[in-house]
């Protein structure tokens, strides 16, 4: 399986009473791609975009050569796709085993035992398979949201697009997504949004995405370096320029922006790149 | 004796897996008995936002059924029945597709498989549940046992254009619309041509028309069910 590759130019969404991505450009073929930013910066309408799920206005989107304005290439894209959205629900009423066999049928996996099979797989990986004959509603918010990334493991997918996927895990089941997300990494074009930073540093690539534009794409490393020279600590309270600061548990400011003479220069993570990226004037 | 461990434990887990795997729901056992592919009778039966559709079916049919039956307003009763049953799939369909009804949407849409298909098989099943439960009630009924086969095209041209409308509004909105429509299209036709007139020769074959038009327009917008679909 080759990782997909995709292109997204120029892309442009509006709803009604404003715009949710202004001239998107984004470009990956494989490993992680973190798309960083906070609520209401575009996050899940860009990942909807590329998951084929809403016309961009303007502006195309590519997948592996494959134009999803186009009927057939987009059902095309979707063969090779696995999509877990912000919102995982799951009606009452059917079995761990049924929810998954069910989206194995809507990937065409036409073959019973074969689909059987890849069903178990799944759930084996994200840990769920002693739970194969319950119902879905005896399952946790946590587990039904692994049940969620269970589904787009079907059909051996070569592009993954996760939606805040870690949203609601406690610190085990966070681990166990980033296992099951690192171990496709090599083969799979991995789109994952997130408004955590920590998160974001587990990307081969990050792309801050703010007021619907995006303000920076390169490795996470490169982010924390934009804060390189920036990112100070001071015992007194902060001036009123600078770009954020916060209390420190020993006491001490932690500062971002123009430092004053004398400053005590610490070196930058990537929570400073961004927040002192978002708020720069563009 | 040499003993391939990998292949023991591959036929160790297919053992298991055809063990694990819990069995197929009832409804979908009887489907598969009258000779539908398994990987149909999946969409249909392991879909827990359909049986709403079949339950608001079967209430519906219940309280038409019982309107149906009062011997002292006979013609009443056959227009109530004949009303409300061509609403039974459409509102079915409403709560069975869609943003609002099915919490698992949008991970469905994301899928290969054609939205349009999606819900065409949805419809498929509530209109066919609806038709031998409303059918076998009217049939029952000496009131409304000549009329039993009447409601059947009109409730299709409902329905596909409740189809044609959410390709451009929410699977709710346009099962409002398309009910209000028939609402008004039979108390207009009463109004006009006397009782029952929606239910002649004249009013089942434009029921045809609407039906193959609304239809024919659905499929011809049918990636409008590839993308998603506002909530309300």
């Amino acid at each position: 399986m080759i990782a997909s590759d995709i292109v997204c130019s120029g892309v442009h969404h509006a709803f009604a009473d404003r715009d949710a991505l202004t001239g998107v450009e984004l470009r990956a073929r494989g490993g992680i791609v973190t798309v960083l930013g906070a609520n209401g910066a575009g996050k899940s309408t860009l990942l909807r975009c590329l998951a084929t799920l809403i016309r961009p206005d303007h502006g195309t989107v590519d997948v592996d050569g494959l134009d999803p304005r186009r009927e057939a290439e987009r059902i095309e894209i979707r063969r090779r796709m696995g999509y877990l959205p912000q919102q995982v629900g799951f009606s009452p009423g059917a079995t761990v085993f049924d929810v998954v066999d069910y989206f194995g049928v809507l990937k065409e996996v036409r073959d019973d035992r074969r689909r059987r099979h890849q069903v178990f797989d799944a759930l084996d990986r994200v840990g769920l398979a002693d739970r194969a004959a319950d119902d879905v509603a005896a399952l946790s918010g946590g587990m039904q949201r692994r049940l969620g990334m269970a589904q787009t493991l079907l059909g051996t997918p070569s592009l993954l697009i996760l939606d805040e996927p870690s949203a609601g895990l406690d610190p085990d089941e966070r681990l166990r997504l980033r296992a099951v997300i690192a171990e496709r990494r090599s083969s799979t074009t991995i789109v994952v949004s997130t408004h955590l930073t920590d998160e974001a540093a587990l990307g081969d690539a990050v792309v801050v995405l703010h007021d619907g534009r995006v303000r920076f794409t390169g490795t996470p490393q490169a982010l924390a370096d934009a804060a390189s020279g920036h990112t100070w600590v001071q015992t007194e309270l902060p001036p009123p320029n600078v770009r954020a600061s916060w209390r420190l548990a020993d006491g001490r400011h932690r500062c971002l922006g123009a430092p004053p003479q004398g400053a005590t220069i610490v070196a930058p993570t990537i929570e400073d790149g961004y927040l002192l990226l978002v708020r720069s004037p563009d | 004796m040499n003993i391939d461990q990998a292949r023991l434990d591959a036929n160790w887990r297919a053992i298991t897996i055809e063990l694990d795997a819990p069995r197929a729901s009832r409804p979908e056992r009887a489907l598969r008995r009258i000779g539908l592919p398994s990987h149909v009778t999946r969409l249909v039966g392991a879909t827990p936002a359909l049986r709403r559709a079949w339950y608001l079916a079967i209430a519906g049919v219940v309280f038409v059924g019982l309107a149906a039956t009062d011997a002292d307003a006979p013609r009443q009763s056959v227009l109530v029945l004949l009303m409300l049953a061509p609403l039974v799939p459409v509102f079915g369909i409403a709560l069975a597709y869609g943003p609002n009804a099915d919490p698992a949407y949008e991970m469905q849409l994301a899928t290969p498989t054609r939205g349009l298909r999606l819900v065409a098989i949805r419809s498929f099943v509530v209109i066919s549940i609806s038709a031998v439960i409303v059918t076998s009630v009217a049939l029952v009924s000496a009131v409304a046992r000549p009329y039993a086969a009447a409601w059947l095209l009109p409730a299709l041209a409902v329905t596909g254009t409740s189809l044609m409308l959410m390709t451009w509004v929410s699977p709710r909105r346009a099962s409002i619309a398309a009910g209000t429509s028939w609402f008004v299209a039979v108390l207009v036709a009463e109004q006009t041509s006397g009782a029952l007139a929606a239910f002649t020769a004249i009013g089942q074959v434009t029921a045809s028309v609407v039906a193959v038009v609304s239809i024919g327009v659905a499929v011809r917008r049918r990636s409008s069910f590839d993308h998603l679909m506002a909530a309300t």
